[in-house]
């Protein structure tokens, strides 16, 4: 049966690039798939963009191909690469690749650039004069004229349809930007596969979204971030990243190579495939939506799991008709500080600091949009779910870690200022403090839909010879 | 069969994540017999009350038979989302960890089936 080898190369910014390139260099694979952006990702380096035009994909693009495009040449050029480290800027991401390949002296590569995921605020406001409604996916109701003013950025999670014209017209590598991390892995099916976005194939593309899913977090299939995380090796000190064995029918080997740590078992897969999936009989992507109900898990090999169909149903449905609509606004600014309270008495200590912290603000006048107080060594990642501390729990130490919402860079930096500085005046004998981290504009997201015709994306094949 | 309390952590896996103010935790049973017990033991209702105001909105869980888990969608759940949020957890990794401190009752042998 026809089949091609697929590698995680990357699953956010940063992430290890060793883990990469023993893919490229061990794996014995056709193709490797790069994502580099998280939610929010875009938005920043669209403003980075806007302030200058040779800025915003992601820089770490350059020294990763330095590194992988050798391995590329060693390997007759055998496998395809594609990546969404264009982000706000593909085509000048692509600009500095080829300059690198040329200094490289690689004898010729083509680039396939994908641009046009990034929506031109007016055209927002054009597809609202045409009856268009943006409805927002998090709480349902169409509410943009509220921040319309404040819109920074708008960005489409796109398919993989210019990804697989990219391939056809010889394309070496593609680099687009808001390409979702999805779609990054099912090109990599579909075009050697052959197969098509037709009745025929949703099967085979819904198990091409779920191996997607699987593999679009590169370490963390294989070990790391796991329940199981104290009994994987890492002899080396390497990760690895999945590697996925794709059949024309659907089913598929995940794997990786005996040169890296970690570990691939039925347990490292499950974990992934619980994740961020929301409605598991309806996992949307912008290729098609994956039953994940409907997949079955079995340990094959030391570092091989089968993934296959758990009963005679699809593994997929169609294509959605829209894609995803990510807007970005401004919505404040926020500041944070820690500070290390030594014992004895550690939680009676943080419990007065919290009391003199709040009559300081409202002595001062300062009213934040949104406080936090935390104790770090007690309730700062789980919150209520910890209930009190026992009275006769008094450990060493803990961390306060105080946190304000402010309209203005100003009111955060008072707030913190004048009642964040708990080791100086807020607190008893003996505290440690930390550098508190930048003040840091609020880019609040509005997720939304818009139709698939809406959106005008470009492929544009750019070559050294 | 005399009853015993455990805890989640006792019985199942977890892992969570985030989509804007949601919080998203797959819920992984050790075996056969302990996804019965969660699936009707974990509910909406329990959870809610569990995390008390960190969850402002509805609780939906989804049943996956085909690996033994729930996944479990908690609504206005992050302090409005990873990028608005004062929480030192930003897109909600730890929730799951959260959630496994639940107490829930099960009779007594259930624990020597986990291996």
């Amino acid at each position: 049966m026809k089949k091609v080898r697929v590698g995680a190369g990357s699953s956010g910014w940063p992430d290890f690039k060793d883990g990469a390139l023993d893919v490229a260099q061990n794996g014995d694979i056709d193709y490797i798939s790069f994502d580099h952006l998280a939610e929010l990702t875009m938005a920043i380096l669209q403003h980075q963009y806007a302030k200058d035009q040779t800025r915003g994909y992601i820089p770490e693009v350059i020294p990763l191909m330095k590194s992988l495009l050798p391995i590329w040449k060693e390997k007759d050029k055998h496998f395809k690469m594609c990546s969404n480290g264009g982000g706000a800027n593909p085509p000048e991401c692509a600009n500095q690749v080829l300059k690198l390949a040329q200094e490289l002296n690689l004898g010729g590569i083509k680039i396939g650039v994908i641009t046009g995921d990034t929506i031109p605020l007016s055209r927002l406001d054009d597809l609202q004069k045409e009856g268009w409604k943006f409805v927002n996916l998090d709480t349902g109701v169409d509410d943009l004229k509220n921040v319309r003013d404040r819109l920074l950025a708008a960005y489409v999670y796109t398919g993989a349809d210019e990804i697989i014209d990219a391939y056809s017209q010889g394309a070496d590598l593609v680099i687009g930007g808001r390409l979702s991390d999805n779609s990054l892995y099912i090109g990599n099916f579909m075009y050697p596969l052959g197969w098509q976005f037709t009745d025929e194939y949703w099967d085979r593309i819904g198990a091409g979204v779920c191996v997607g899913h699987l593999l679009e977090c590169s370490s963390w299939s294989a070990g790391t971030c796991s329940n199981i995380w104290e009994q994987i090796d890492y002899p080396k000190g390497n990760p690895g990243f999945p590697i996925a064995e794709m059949y024309e029918n659907g089913d598929c080997i995940v794997s990786k190579t005996d040169t890296s740590g970690g570990a691939i078992r039925v347990q490292t897969l499950k974990e992934h495939l619980v994740y961020e999936v929301h409605d598991p009989e309806n996992y949307i992507m912008p290729d098609g939506i994956c039953d994940l109900t409907q997949i079955k898990l079995e340990q094959i090999d030391k570092d091989a799991v089968k993934v296959t169909k758990f009963a005679d149903k699809s593994r997929g449905k169609p294509r959605p008709e829209n894609l995803k609509l990510c807007l970005a606004y401004n919505d404040g600014f926020i500041s944070e500080e820690i500070t290390i309270v030594c014992g004895p008495k550690v939680f009676k200590q943080a419990e007065k600091a919290h009391e003199f912290v709040l009559r300081r603000l409202d002595h001062l006048g300062l009213k934040p949009r949104e406080m936090l107080w935390s104790i770090i060594g007690w309730d700062s990642l789980c919150g209520p779910t910890v209930g009190a501390p026992p009275a006769d729990y008094d450990p060493p130490e803990i961390g306060i870690r105080v946190a304000f919402k402010c309209d203005t860079k100003e009111e955060a930096r008072a707030c913190r200022t004048e009642c964040g500085h708990l080791c100086w005046g807020s607190l008893g004998v003996g505290a440690g403090f930390t550098n508190p981290p930048a003040i840091r504009p609020v880019f609040a997201l509005y997720p939304t839909l818009i139709p698939r015709e809406a959106v005008p994306l470009k492929l544009e094949i750019k070559e050294v010879k | 069969m005399a009853k015993k309390k455990v805890k989640l952590m006792d019985i199942c896996y977890y892992r969570s994540g985030d989509k804007g103010d949601i919080s998203n935790i797959g819920l992984m049973a050790r075996n056969d017999k302990v996804y019965e017990i969660i699936k009707k033991e974990v509910t909406p209702d329990r959870i809610k009350a569990h995390f008390k105001d960190w969850v402002k909105g509805d609780v939906i869980i989804y049943p996956m038979d085909n690996l033994n888990s729930l996944e479990i969608m908690m609504y206005q759940a992050l302090g409005g989302g990873a990028t608005k949020t004062l929480r030192i957890d930003q897109t909600g990794k730890a929730m799951g960890n959260g959630l496994s401190k639940m107490e829930i009752e099960v009779d007594e042998d259930v624990l020597t089936t986990i291996t």
